[in-house]
C-alpha cells in the first residue's frame, strides 16, 4: 500500500488557511509583499498537490486513497475523515491551477490586499476540502466555509451592482445548502446503524421513497450551484459582477462543486433513485444547454454572455450523468475538467480587456483587434475552444458526452433522438454567440464615441502566461484526451457499473412506483419503452 | 434533632459558589462605603476575581457525593453546576465591558457591580432550585436586580422608560407564575419539594387533573417571559434598546441561561404527567420564536434591537433541545448556551465600543468601520457570523448539535423551520458585516468619519479589550476544538440523575407507542 506516515491530505487542505494566518501581520506597503507571499503559497501548494498525487497515488486502483480519518467532535459523530479517488483528484488539480493562476491575475488589486488575499487563500483550503471530505458532515462544513469568503470577495470588489449579486449568491447558495444538512442528517439517522462516513453511508440500505427525498434535497442543493435552470438566476449576476481573477474561480471551480456532489452524493450513494432521476436530469440538462444559448444571444454585457455560456456548458454534464454509460460518466467529468480551464481562460480575458476598455458592453468596444492582437488571439483560441473546436478539450468533452448518451442502452430510441437533437442544437447555438461576441469586440472599425485610453497596451507578459497555461491543457486535453481521463478512469467504470447493474433490478422490482415518478409531460411516452430496453439486455 | 443532625441535612457546602459570590458582593458594598468614589479603581477587579473563586468553587463541586442541600431546597447536581456556572461565567465577561460605560455615564460603579452581582447571585440559586418557595425568590432576585440594572441610566428617558416597561411586564408575569405554583401547591396537597409534588400528583391517580394543565400553563408564561420567547417576547426589543448595554449583554445571557436552567428543572420535576402537553407548548413557543424573532430581526435599524430578535430567535433554537428531550438534546442546549455566551457578549462588547467612540448604535453607522478599526470590525464580523452558523466559528457547531439532537429525535418539522430560519438570518448577520467592511472610504458614515482615534491607554478601556479578544478568540476556536465542551455538555446531562430518569421515561414512553402503531398497521 502507499504511505501512511505523512498526512498529505490534510497538509492540502490545512496548508492555505494557516499560511493565511500571518497575512496580517506582514510587514507591507502598497501591497507588493502579501501578493508575492500569497502567491509563493499557492505555488507551494499547487506543487504540493501535484507531488502527492504524482507520486502518492495510484491511478489504477479505483477505490479511495490516501484516506486519513482522526475524531473531530465524537459526540456528533463528526470525523475529520479525507481520500482521494478518480473523481476527486482531477478536480483538486483543476482548482490547484485556477486558485493559483487567479492569485497571479489579481497582481493588480490595491484595494484592501491584505483582506483579498487572505480570503482568496480561504477559498482555496475550502475548495480542496470539498473535493477531498469523506465524511458528509464535513462536506457541508467546507461547502458553506466558501460562502463568506465568496460573498465578500463579489460585494467589495466586484462591479456595479456587487451588493445585489453577491447578497443574491450567499442566500441562493445558503437556502440550497440547507438541504445537503437535512439530507446528511436523514441518511446518517436511516436505520439502525449512525454513521457520517460516505462509503458507510453508501453502504446503506434505503427504502425507495427515502432515496427519492434525499435525491430531491441533494438535487436542489447542487442544482442551485451547478446550476439547473429554475435555480440559475445568481450566477449570472454573481458572475458579472465579480472581479475577473473571482469569476475565474467561480466558474472554473465552484461550479464543479456541484457536479462533483451529483456524482458523489447523489449517483453513488442513491444509485435507485437515479435511475428515475436520470430522464429528468437529461431533460434539465437539455433545457440548460438551450435555453442559456438563447439567453447568451440577448446579452450585452460581455461576462454574462460567458455566464450563460457556462450555464449552457453544464448542460452537458447533466446529460453526460443521465447516461447510464462509462462514457457518459466519463464525459460529464471531462466537461467538467473542459470547462473549467475555458472558463477561467475565458474570463481571465474579459478582466484583461475590461482594464483597457473599462466596459464590459459590447455595444461600446468594437475593432479592439488592432490595437491588442495578442488578446485578440487569445480570445479566440478560448472561444473556439468553448464552442467544441476539434483539436481541443471543449469537443472531446461534448464528443464524449453525446456517444455515451447514444450508446445508452437505458433509453429508447425515440427519447435519445429528441434529446440527442435538442442537445445538438445547443452545439449550433454556442458558436453563434460566441462568434458574434468575437466580431463585436474585436471586429470592425472602433466605436466613434469609444476609444481606448491612451497608453494602454496589448497585453502583458504575466497576464500571457496566465491565459497560455490555461490554454495549452485545453490544447492537450483536445489532442491527447487521455492525459485527462486517465486519471478518473478506473473510478468512472466503477460508478457507471453501479448505475447500470441497477437500472434492470429497480425496473423488475418496483413498477408502480417506477410509472408514477415518470409522469412529466415531455418523457412519460418515451420511458417505460425506455426502461424495458434496459431490462432485456 | 440535634445540631450535627442538622447541619448535615443542610449541607451548606453545596452553595460554596453562591456564598463566595455574597463576601464579594458585601466586600464591595463595605469597601465603597469606606473608601468613596475612588473604589472603583479596585471594585470591579475584585468582583471579576470573586465570580472566578466562584467557578472555581463550582469546578470542584463537580463530582459531589450528595448533592441535595437545605433540605431539599437546593440542588447541586451536574446540570444546576453547569448553568451557575455559565450565569457566573456571563457576569464575570459582562463586567470588563461595563467599566468603562459606566464611567463615561458618571454613575456610580460599585452599586452597578453590587446590583449585578445580586442578579448574579438570583439567577444561580434559581439554577439549582429545587422548591417551589426557593424559585420564587431566586426568581424575584434576579428579576428585582434586572430591573434596577434595566433603569441604572437615572437620568437617561429612555432607560427610565425600558425599566418601567421591564418592571409592568415582569411583575404581571411574577404574579400568572406564582399562580400557577400556587395551583401546584394546592394539587400536590402542601408540597413545596418539586420531586414530592410530582410523586405526590402521581399517587392521586393515573388521570392528570385538570388544575394541572392550568398551572402548567401559567408557569410557562413566566417561564417565557424569562427566556423571552414568543409571544411573551414584546419586552425584549424595547428593553435591549433603552437599557445599558452592559446590562442588555447579561440580560441576553445570564437572564436567558438561568431561564432555561428553571424550565428544564421545573417542567421535567413536576410536569411528568403532562409532558406531551409542555412539549407541545414549547414547539409551538419554539417555531414562533425562530420564525419572528429572525424574520423581524431582517427589518431593524438599531443594532441593539436587532440584537434582541436575534436573541429572540436564539432563544427557539435552544428550545429545540428542550423540546425534545434526549440526553443529546438536553446536551445540545448546554453547549449552545457556552457558545452563545462567548458569541453574543462578543457582539455586545463591539457594540459597547462603538457606541463608546460613536455615541449611536444605528447599523447604517458602522459603515465603513473596517477602514477606521480593523479589530472591532474583525471582532463583530466573527461574532455575528458566529451566530449566524457560518462555519467554522462556534455558533456553527452549536447550531449543528441541536439540530442534530432534534433530528435524531425525530422532531423534522422544527428542525426544517430552524434550518430556513437561521438562512434568514445570516442575512442579517451579514448586512452588518457588508455594512463595516464592503463600503468604501467615500461612503463612510457621519459617525465613522468622526471616528476617534483608537486609544486602549484610557481608563476602563483595557479590560473592554481584553473580553473583546477573549470573547473572538473563544469564539473562532470554540468550534474547532470543540471537544471538550461537548464532554463536558455531555457528561453535565448524564451525570443529572433528574434528566436520566426522564430521558429514560420519555424512551419507555415511546416504546409502547410504536408497538401500538404497529399493531394498528397490522
Amino acid at each position: 500500500m502507499i504511505s501512511q506516515q505523512f498526512p498529505w491530505l490534510t497538509t492540502l487542505i490545512l496548508f492555505p488557511i494557516l499560511a493565511a494566518l500571518p497575512i496580517p501581520v506582514l510587514p507591507d506597503r502598497n501591497g507588493k509583499v502579501v501578493r508575492l507571499y500569497t502567491l509563493g503559497v499557492g505555488l507551494i501548494e499547487f506543487a504540493l498537490i501535484l507531488y502527492t498525487f504524482g507520486c502518492q497515488y495510484d491511478l489504477h486502483h479505483s477505490g479511495l486513497q490516501l484516506s486519513e480519518t482522526y475524531a473531530w467532535v465524537p459526540q456528533l459523530g463528526l470525523n475529520w475523515s479525507v481520500a482521494a479517488d478518480g473523481l476527486s483528484m482531477p478536480l483538486v488539480i483543476l482548482s490547484g491551477l485556477v486558485t493559483t493562476l487567479s492569485i497571479l491575475a489579481s497582481w493588480r488589486v490595491t484595494h484592501k490586499p491584505r483582506l483579498y488575499f487572505t480570503l482568496l487563500l480561504l477559498m482555496y483550503s475550502a475548495q480542496v476540502g470539498v473535493f477531498l471530505a469523506q465524511d458528509i458532515l464535513l462536506f457541508f462544513l467546507m461547502w458553506e466555509l466558501e460562502l463568506v469568503p465568496v460573498y465578500l470577495l463579489i460585494s467589495i470588489w466586484g462591479g456595479q451592482k456587487r451588493i445585489y449579486a453577491a447578497t443574491k449568491f450567499i442566500l441562493y447558495t445558503a437556502i440550497g445548502s440547507v438541504f445537503i444538512l437535512v439530507a446528511a442528517l436523514a441518511m446518517a439517522f436511516y436505520g439502525d446503524s449512525f454513521t457520517f462516513n460516505l462509503s458507510e453511508l453508501a453502504l446503506k440500505n434505503y427504502s425507495l421513497p427515502f432515496q427519492v427525498l434525499a435525491y430531491i434535497a441533494f438535487l436542489i442543493a447542487f442544482g442551485v450551484k451547478l446550476p439547473i435552470i429554475p435555480f440559475h438566476t445568481w450566477l449570472p449576476d454573481a458572475h458579472s459582477e465579480a472581479p475577473a481573477p473571482i469569476s475565474m474561480i467561480l466558474a472554473g471551480v465552484l461550479l464543479k462543486m456541484a457536479g462533483y456532489g451529483l456524482i458523489r452524493m447523489n449517483i453513488e450513494m442513491l444509485p435507485d433513485a437515479h435511475v428515475y432521476f436520470a430522464p429528468i436530469l437529461a431533460g434539465l440538462g437539455v433545457i440548460n444547454i438551450l435555453y442559456a444559448s438563447l439567453t447568451a444571444f440577448a446579452q450585452d454585457n460581455l461576462k454574462r454572455r460567458l455566464a450563460y455560456s457556462s450555464i449552457a456548458h453544464m448542460g452537458f454534464v447533466l446529460l453526460g450523468l443521465a447516461a447510464f454509460t462509462t462514457l457518459g460518466m466519463s464525459g460529464a467529468i471531462l466537461q467538467m475538467i473542459s470547462h473549467g480551464l475555458i472558463a477561467s481562460v475565458l474570463f481571465f480575458l474579459s478582466g484583461v480587456t475590461y482594464e483597457r476598455t473599462h466596459t464590459l458592453s459590447m455595444d461600446k468596444m468594437g475593432g479592439l483587434a488592432r490595437s491588442m492582437p495578442v488578446v485578440f488571439t487569445l480570445f479566440t483560441a478560448g472561444a473556439l475552444a468553448s464552442l467544441a473546436l476539434p483539436g481541443m478539450s471543449g469537443f472531446v468533452g461534448e464528443l464524449t458526452v453525446f456517444l455515451g448518451m447514444t450508446t445508452s442502452s437505458a433509453y429508447s430510441v425515440f427519447f435519445k433522438s429528441v434529446i440527442l437533437i435538442l442537445a445538438a442544437g445547443g452545439v449550433i447555438l454556442s458558436p453563434i454567440y460566441l462568434l458574434s461576441m468575437l466580431r463585436r469586440i474585436f471586429y470592425g472599425d472602433p466605436q466613434a464615441e469609444f476609444s481606448m485610453p491612451s497608453g494602454s497596451i496589448d497585453i502583458r507578459p504575466r497576464e500571457t502566461f496566465i491565459a497560455v497555461c490555461l490554454i495549452v491543457p485545453i490544447i492537450a486535453i483536445g489532442v491527447y484526451p487521455k492525459l485527462a481521463t486517465q486519471t478518473y478512469d478506473a473510478k468512472t467504470v466503477e460508478v457507471a457499473n453501479q448505475v447500470q447493474n441497477n437500472l434492470p433490478l429497480l425496473a423488475q422490482t418496483s413498477p408502480t412506483f417506477y410509472s408514477r415518478i415518470l409522469t412529466s409531460p415531455q418523457l412519460t411516452a418515451s420511458k417505460p419503452d425506455g426502461l424495458s430496453a434496459g431490462l432485456l439486455e | 434533632m440535634d445540631f450535627a443532625n442538622l447541619g448535615a441535612q443542610l449541607n451548606a457546602g453545596t452553595i460554596l459558589p453562591e456564598g463566595v459570590v455574597i463576601l464579594t458582593l458585601l466586600v464591595i458594598l463595605v469597601g465603597d462605603l469606606i473608601v468613596g468614589r475612588t473604589s472603583s479603581r479596585w471594585t470591579p477587579y475584585v468582583a471579576i476575581a470573586g465570580l472566578v473563586g466562584s467557578l472555581t468553587a463550582l469546578f470542584y463541586q463537580w463530582d459531589i457525593s450528595d448533592p441535595i442541600g437545605f433540605l431539599g431546597g437546593f440542588n447541586s447536581d451536574a446540570l444546576s453546576i453547569v448553568f451557575r456556572g455559565i450565569i457566573a461565567l456571563s457576569a464575570a465577561v459582562t463586567i470588563p465591558m461595563a467599566i468603562r460605560y459606566i464611567e463615561q455615564s458618571g454613575t456610580s460603579l460599585a452599586e452597578f457591580l453590587v446590583i449585578l452581582l445580586t442578579a448574579t447571585l438570583g439567577g444561580m440559586f434559581l439554577a439549582g432550585a429545587d422548591e417551589l418557595v426557593m424559585i420564587f425568590v431566586s426568581l424575584e432576585t434576579l428579576s428585582i436586580s434586572s430591573y434596577l440594572l434595566t433603569g441604572y441610566m437615572k437620568r437617561d428617558p429612555r432607560s427610565n422608560e425600558a425599566a418601567l416597561k421591564y418592571l409592568l411586564i415582569g411583575a404581571a408575569s411574577s404574579a400568572i407564575f406564582l399562580y400557577g405554583v400556587s395551583l401546584l401547591y394546592g394539587l400536590s396537597g402542601g408540597e413545596t419539594n418539586l420531586n414530592a409534588i410530582a410523586s405526590n400528583i402521581v399517587a392521586q391517580g393515573s388521570e392528570p387533573p385538570i388544575g394541572l394543565v392550568i398551572a402548567l400553563v401559567f408557569v410557562i408564561a413566566g417561564i417565557a417571559f424569562k427566556i423571552a420567547a414568543v409571544p411573551f417576547h414584546q419586552w425584549t426589543p424595547d428593553v435591549y434598546e433603552g437599557s445599558p448595554t452592559p446590562v442588555v449583554a447579561f440580560l441576553s445571557v445570564g437572564s436567558k441561561a438561568a431561564g432555561f436552567a428553571l424550565a428544564i428543572r421545573l417542567l421535567v420535576t413536576a410536569f411528568p404527567l403532562v409532558a406531551d402537553e409542555w412539549r407541545f407548548v414549547f414547539t409551538a413557543l419554539a417555531v414562533l420564536s425562530m420564525v419572528l424573532g429572525n424574520v423581524v430581526a431582517l427589518a431593524q435599524t438599531s443594532m441593539k434591537r436587532m440584537l434582541a430578535y436575534s436573541s429572540i430567535g436564539q432563544a427557539g433554537f435552544v428550545m429545540i433541545g428542550l423540546i425534545v428531550g434526549t440526553d443529546a438534546g438536553y446536551a445540545s442546549m448546554v453547549f449552545y448556551m457556552l457558545v452563545y455566551l462567548f458569541m453574543n457578549l462578543g457582539g455586545f462588547t463591539c457594540v459597547i465600543l462603538f457606541s463608546l467612540r460613536t455615541g449611536t448604535d444605528q447599523i447604517s453607522e458602522y459603515s465603513g468601520l473596517y477602514q477606521k478599526d480593523p479589530l472591532l470590525t474583525l471582532g463583530l464580523s466573527v461574532c455575528l457570523l458566529s451566530l449566524g452558523g457560518i462555519p467554522p466559528l462556534a455558533g456553527f457547531f452549536g447550531k449543528l448539535y441541536l439540530f442534530w439532537a432534534g433530528w435524531q429525535a425525530g422532531a423534522y418539522g422544527l428542525v426544517l423551520v430552524g434550518l430556513v430560519t437561521s438562512v434568514i438570518s445570516i442575512y442579517y448577520y451579514i448586512r452588518v458585516v457588508k455594512m463595516m467592511v464592503v463600503k468604501e472610504p467615500q461612503e463612510m458614515s457621519d459617525a465613522v468619519k468622526n471616528y476617534p482615534e483608537v486609544r486602549w491607554t484610557l481608563p476602563g478601556m483595557r479590560p473592554l479589550q481584553v473580553s473583546l479578544v477573549l470573547a473572538v478568540v473563544a469564539t473562532s476556536l470554540a468550534g474547532i476544538l470543540s471537544n471538550p465542551l461537548f464532554t463536558l455538555a455531555n457528561n453535565s446531562v448524564t451525570n443529572t440523575p433528574l434528566l436520566q430518569s426522564s430521558v429514560a421515561m420519555t424512551q419507555d414512553a415511546g416504546a409502547p407507542v410504536q408497538l401500538a402503531d404497529a399493531e394498528i398497521n397490522q
